[in-house]
């Protein structure tokens, strides 16, 4: 199916906070620095935003409405034009790119945020499964992932030590990255020796528990290059989603992200480096056989998701990391991805270019 | 689990989900699923002093360096100017106030509910240097003379009674546990229009 052109649109500044275990500031007040970075970054005044998208969870934070609190943190006097996603901040940013099409604004903060120290996730995460044939169970995300690599060694699709590889440069390569929360040099034999945690998973195929915020601003082309020197374009974004039953799914292959990774134009062109949101180390190796990405493409030089997972915040930010590579360190084209649900369920594909 | 949702039952009579034996021939058209969610949250930096001042006798704010609005309890930023707040901003509140607005609130007898009498829920705009803090209860005043425009005065808890253990980041406005309430003062009330642009 051929792809129609969208204008583009170009992402002018992004921001994070640290990923902590669990942070003492409030979710509003953690968003606040990061929403002000990431305006200033983009070289704009905080009143030339035409339309603002959050994405965040009240399950997690433990009260309804508290999405609104967040929107405390943007500056929401006179008011503004804003919506709010039950989603990851990827998801935000979908609708924001999705805004700025109509031409009439040029200009969009979204932001994600989340904090999952409060709540007690293997017991919040079972709700959003099907409530009568597995909520009961209490399929948290945790043993529903290790059901995915158990099919995914049976299958033989991949060992425990090509994961705990995974697990091991992800670490390493998050010791450059201020926002990361487990970072180091890790033995991928001394890791193997550890026992498991919910087998066949062991703990260095988790991802931390993380609170945490991610902003990022994007602008319509002539907005982008009258204020930005070095705009990073989005070329393509695309998202699908999978039934909701995990049974009904073949868990070690996700025609989801091949599907948005197509229409978002992935294989279109080489791609230097991906930022992949890879929740366990198993989905790593999945997501790259989706997406078509080879041995020569850097994957997640942030240390992803397994080395930062502030859920809500956690795809955004592999959309702002990858734009990262892009604007600061040189790379040509990059390709983030984001997910939601359990076992890889949905997923958005992003394609971002420079100059 | 199943302890609470027991004790529960006892202490309100009400028949809960599940009480009834099910008919075994009847087909299965729901099923009950009791469960609950339990949220630990750190207090942040500036609500911890707020609740470390109440114990003390004293309500605080701040005020924006910018607006000169004072909120109360502090935020640690002002959200209409997005400037961040700090002890530096932090003011002491006045103990007495005007009612700014109000709700009386019929309770429903739904399941946990441990009201039966109609109670009001008020804002109060606190005299200089001002702050208003939201949902406080009235003491000594009947409810259907609660009204815009009156006057009152904070009723503290006796210092050995007072407990912040209920105060937390969302619970901006409540000084509960530590201010039993709110008493009208006798005062002359205040031109009930002057309140009507107030924002709470």
């Amino acid at each position: 199916m051929a792809r129609t052109p969208a204008p583009d649109i170009a992402i002018i500044g992004y921001a994070q906070s640290p990923s902590w275990r669990a942070a003492e500031l409030t979710e509003p007040q953690f968003l606040f620095p990061v929403i002000s970075e990431a305006i200033e970054r983009a070289g704009i005044e905080r009143r030339e935003i035409d339309f603002t998208c959050a994405g965040s969870c009240d399950y997690l934070s433990g009260q309804t409405f508290a999405f609104v609190m967040n929107l405390e943190a943007v500056g929401a006097w006179p008011p503004i034009s804003e919506s709010h996603v039950e989603m990851d901040g990827a998801w935000a940013l979908y609708e924001a790119w999705v805004r700025l099409q109509h031409g009439d604004v040029d200009t969009a903060l979204v932001f994600g945020s989340g904090k999952s120290s409060p709540g007690v996730p293997a017991e919040i995460y079972p709700l959003q499964m099907d409530p009568y044939t597995i909520t009961p169970l209490g399929a948290d995300p945790v043993s529903i992932a290790a059901l995915q690599a158990r099919a995914m060694l049976d299958a033989g699709k991949i060992t425990e030590r090509e994961m705990a590889e995974i697990a091991a440069r992800s670490r390493a390569n998050a010791i450059g990255n201020p926002y990361a929360q487990v970072t180091g040099d890790f033995d991928v034999d001394e890791l193997l020796a550890e026992p498991y945690h919910t087998a066949p998973l062991r703990k260095h195929d988790l991802p931390p528990i993380s609170d945490g915020a991610c902003a990022v601003v994007i602008a319509t082309a002539a907005k982008a290059k009258e204020v930005c020197e070095r705009p990073v374009w989005i070329r393509g974004i695309d998202h699908r989603i999978e039934v909701h039953q995990p049974g009904m799914r073949n868990l070690t292959e996700s025609p989801s992200t091949r599907l948005a990774g197509q229409q978002a134009g992935v294989g279109d062109a080489p791609v230097d480096v991906a930022e992949l949101c890879a929740t366990f180390s198993h989905q790593e190796k999945i997501l790259r056989a989706e997406l078509g990405l080879g041995g020569d493409v850097e994957i997640n030089p942030s240390g992803g998701a397994l080395a930062a997972n502030p859920v809500m915040a956690v795809g955004l930010a592999r959309i702002a990391e990858a734009a990262r590579q892009i604007a600061e360190h040189g790379k040509r084209r990059a390709v983030a991805h984001a997910t939601s649900g359990q076992a890889l369920q949905q997923n958005l594909v992003c394609v971002l270019e420079g100059d | 689990m199943s302890d609470k949702t027991a004790s529960d039952k006892t202490a309100n009579s009400k028949p809960a989900p599940g009480d009834t034996a099910p008919d075994p021939d009847a087909p299965v058209t729901g099923m009950d699923y009791f469960m609950q969610l339990e949220y630990h949250e750190l207090l942040c930096p500036v609500v911890r002093r707020y609740a470390e001042k109440l114990r003390a006798g004293k309500l605080i704010g701040h005020r924006c360096p910018k607006c000169g609005l004072v909120y109360a309890p502090p935020r640690g930023y002002c959200p209409i100017d997005v400037v961040e707040t700090t002890d530096a901003d932090e003011v002491e509140l006045a103990n007495r106030g005007v009612v700014t607005n109000f709700t009386i609130v019929t309770p429903v007898q739904y399941y946990g509910q441990t009201k039966t009498e109609p109670f009001a829920k008020v804002s109060i705009q606190l005299d200089e240097p001002g702050g208003t803090l939201t949902l406080q209860d009235v003491l000594d005043c009947p409810v259907d003379d609660v009204r815009v425009g009156m006057r009152v005065e904070a009723v503290w808890a006796p210092p050995e009674e007072r407990d912040t253990s209920q105060i937390g980041n969302r619970s901006w406005g409540s000084a509960e546990g530590c201010i039993k309430g709110w008493r009208p003062t006798g005062e002359p009330d205040l031109p009930a229009d002057q309140f009507l642009q107030a924002a709470f």
